[in-house]
């Protein structure tokens, strides 16, 4: 039977590491990805992504399956495998989705990443 | 009125590893274990590699520079999780780098994740302040 429990604050059972309800609501990561991002691009594993878009080589846009409450969530990404020095750029973010790039350090250039990872936090809508 | 709920373990009703918390829209909710880090760490790279604060990460292995390996506690349940990460790195004289950061998180298995920090040339630097966090499924 599905329940449901209204509390302000977590304690362990000796009543200690306390923490509030909206550091539980508001600190866990609200999306996350590891995309295989070469060829026909796929999830591995996912959590609120409802389908990532290939806007072609090294750009990618992930949407969220529930939509962010604002534009002002923090996200971060990392890159690894497919070139020495991956990193992930994330442009304008939406509530909705977020577009993210990866590119070599060395020189700038987008390439398709294998292992494409991004996570964001912030306040559903 | 204000409400303190005491225990070790919460666990889903429906299904063990799932627990819906409301979000602060207050109309969706979101998975509480799906969106908890199962994995961080603050380190420093240079000289001899360490960790400063962590969880569930049992030890770091200097590779070489700019190349960590973190082993879990409590391993990840596959291959597939979300790990990311940035860090500031030193330039070849050991000094910081303030051109800019890189970090990259690969060869990973279910047990291990490796963290190579690199500077904006592309070669690979010990970096003195760097995080790593990871997201997915526990075994």
């Amino acid at each position: 039977m599905a329940s449901e429990l209204r509390v302000n604050t977590l304690k362990d059972a000796s009543g200690n590491n306390s923490i509030g309800m909206s550091y539980v609501a508001e600190g866990t990561a609200k999306a996350w990805m590891s995309l295989n991002g070469t060829g026909t691009i796929a999830l591995r594993d996912s959590f609120n992504i409802s389908g990532v878009v290939d806007n072609g080589t090294g750009s990618y846009t992930p949407s969220y399956s529930s939509n962010f409450g604002n534009a002002n969530y923090s996200a971060s990404g990392a890159g690894g495998s497919s070139n020495s020095n991956a990193n992930v750029r994330l442009n304008t973010p939406a509530a909705g989705s977020q577009d993210l790039e990866t590119r070599a350090s060395n020189d700038g250039s987008q390439y398709d990443e294998a292992y494409t990872r991004f996570t964001a936090t912030g306040d559903l809508a | 009125m204000a409400s303190i709920l005491k225990v070790d373990t919460i666990t889903g009703v429906t299904t063990a590893g799932s627990i819906a918390v409301t979000g602060e829209g207050n109309s969706t909710t979101t998975n509480l274990q799906q969106g908890l880090a199962k994995c961080w760490v603050n380190f420093n790279g240079g000289g001899t590699a360490a960790i400063g604060d962590s969880l569930n990460a049992a030890s770091i292995t200097d590779q070489g520079t700019g190349n960590y390996k973190f082993t879990f506690t409590a391993n990840m349940g596959n291959t597939d999780f979300c790990a990311t990460g940035t860090a500031k790195e030193t330039d070849s004289t050991g000094a910081v780098n303030n051109n800019g950061t890189g970090a990259m998180c690969h060869s990973h298995s279910a047990s291990t994740v490796e963290f190579i920090s690199f500077s904006p040339d592309g070669n690979t630097r010990d970096c003195t302040i760097a995080g790593l966090d990871i997201k997915g499924d526990l075994a």
